[in-house]
């Protein structure tokens, strides 16, 4: 699942993350594309809660795309 | 778990263009401070303050309106304690520089200016509005500034927008001195307690506040923080250490209590200086300025108090609260180049830009209302060791609990 949330003001990134990991089903990866450096703090945490890990990676300045999985599911391929 | 990728990002723009842009804004800064210095040289020691300030906040990732937010929203109290990290530094750093400013309790007299302010129920009203519209807008006064500098365009709408609810405080202010505040009483508490018991007090209180937080989080489950590893360079040379300590502390964002804890430091430094930081003070001037030009002028204000008073617009340009909010917007601009992580950050959303807006107002008007945001009014005003500090503080958090229920249903 893609959740696209650049230009959201805050905490629309750290909401709409939670909300993905929440609705995500089975297996299902979340691949969070923010711009909100903020985001890069608070929604690990929020990941660790639920239970889910959390992998950042930037894709462009001042851009990061967080790679959200559940322990048992794959680890996010590169 | 967390891991950072380290991987390459995408070069696609050649390193040395980089170098230039990081060196310009560099430049541009240092030009500021020696064409400000030129007019005045304490001007140019509160834009070194400005720049700091700024620099501190965009690297720490510092939010006032996250702090309260996201205690109701998320059950994270990470800002929260790095604000009560500085709030103790700043109170330990104010109550000896007000020592040496007013070392006799006996004469009455509050320290020059120390983040006092009457006590009652006006605080509470500002409160209760600035907290719902630092929530809405996504950030505070101090935050919507250091955010402008980091490309955040829905932060120059909210911006917009206290300068529309301070032109309402300038319109209303005298009757609100007039009818309540003059009449009500400044609480200040070395003369009752003396400085020892103040300072135990106040840093008690803190400690109490982390506590209260500690359980907030509890309530959540997973109770540790989760820190994203950083990328370690085992470096074996000194170079490739001195590399390492640069990018932590221009490349890698700053743990948020470290920026608290700095915060609190400068707090205290500027303090020293001349006065605790005060934010909405200098954004109240912009907005009587564009009264002005609009052909709308307030009337003269009466009842002048704190820090962050409205008062009369001085006729010059070139203030220390220009200083501090203009170096603000420079020193987050400049901390974000410097870090690769300045862009344009456009909402998407219609709503978002009304949402931005309607806060900014909230904030305008409640900050106004109160004499200080969530700097002027709670940052340096528990420091201070007045009451209305707390007062305050706890009316932003009802404000907060009540903007996070607005937001939860603008998704």
């Amino acid at each position: 699942m893609k959740v696209d949330v650049r230009g959201e003001i805050c905490p629309y990134p750290q909401i709409k993350a939670v909300e993905a990991m929440q609705k995500a089903k089975g297996g299902e990866t979340v691949e969070l594309i923010t711009d909100h450096p903020p985001s890069l703090e608070t929604v690990p945490t929020q990941a660790a809660r639920l239970g889910w890990t959390a992998t950042i990676q930037e894709t462009r300045p001042g851009e990061w795309c967080i790679h959200l999985a559940r322990p048992t599911s794959q680890a996010p391929a590169k | 778990m967390t891991t950072i990728a380290t991987g390459q990002t995408q070069q696609a723009v050649p390193d040395l263009r980089r170098v230039v842009t990081r060196a310009l804004v560099v430049a541009l800064l240092i030009v500021i401070g020696l064409a400000v210095a030129g007019v005045d040289p304490r001007l140019a020691v509160f834009w070194v303050f400005g720049v700091t300030f700024g620099f501190i906040l965009q690297r720490s990732r510092f939010c006032f309106a996250s702090a309260f937010r996201d205690l109701f929203l998320l059950r994270d109290g990470r800002m929260m304690k790095a604000i009560l990290g500085g709030l103790a530094v700043a109170t330990i750093g104010f109550a000896l520089v007000q020592y040496n400013l007013t070392p006799n309790l006996a004469g009455g007299r509050l320290p020059f200016n120390a983040g006092v302010v009457p006590l009652g129920l006006h605080l509470l009203l500002g409160g209760v509005l600035f907290g719902v519209g630092m929530v809405v807008a996504g950030g505070c006064t101090t935050g919507s500034l250091y955010r402008i500098g980091e490309g955040y365009v829905g932060s120059m709408v909210a911006v917009g927008g206290m300068l529309v609810g301070l032109a309402f405080i300038h319109f209303t202010w005298n009757w609100w001195w007039d009818t309540y505040i003059s009449h009500l009483p400044v609480v200040w508490l070395p003369p009752s307690l003396g400085w020892g018991g103040t300072m135990a007090l106040v840093l008690l209180a803190l400690a109490g506040a982390a506590v209260f937080i500690m359980w907030v989080e509890s309530r959540a489950g997973a109770f540790a923080i989760v820190r994203p590893a950083s990328p370690r360079q085992s470096a074996a040379d000194f170079r490739g250490k001195l590399r390492s300590l640069l990018r932590s502390v221009f490349v890698q964002g700053w743990p948020a209590i470290v920026g608290g804890v700095a915060l609190g430091g400068l707090n205290v430094m500027i303090y020293l200086f001349e006065r605790p930081l005060g934010v909405i003070n200098e954004v109240g001037r912009w907005s009587e300025g564009v009264l002005n030009l609009v052909g709308l002028p307030p009337p003269p204000h009466v009842g002048g108090v704190g820090p962050c008073a409205i008062t009369d617009a001085p006729p010059t340009l070139l203030t220390w609260g220009l200083m501090i909010n203009g170096g603000i917007i420079l020193g987050s601009f400049a901390a974000s180049v410097l870090a690769g992580e300045f862009r344009l950050r456009v909402p998407r959303q219609g709503r978002r830009y009304g949402q931005s807006f309607v806060g900014g107002i909230l904030m305008g008007y409640g900050g106004g209302l109160a004499a200080g945001c969530t700097v002027g009014g709670f940052f340096s005003a528990i420091p201070s060791l007045g009451v209305n500090g707390w007062f305050f503080g706890a009316s932003l958090a009802v404000g907060a609990l009540l903007g996070v229920q607005i937001i939860r249903r603008i998704s």
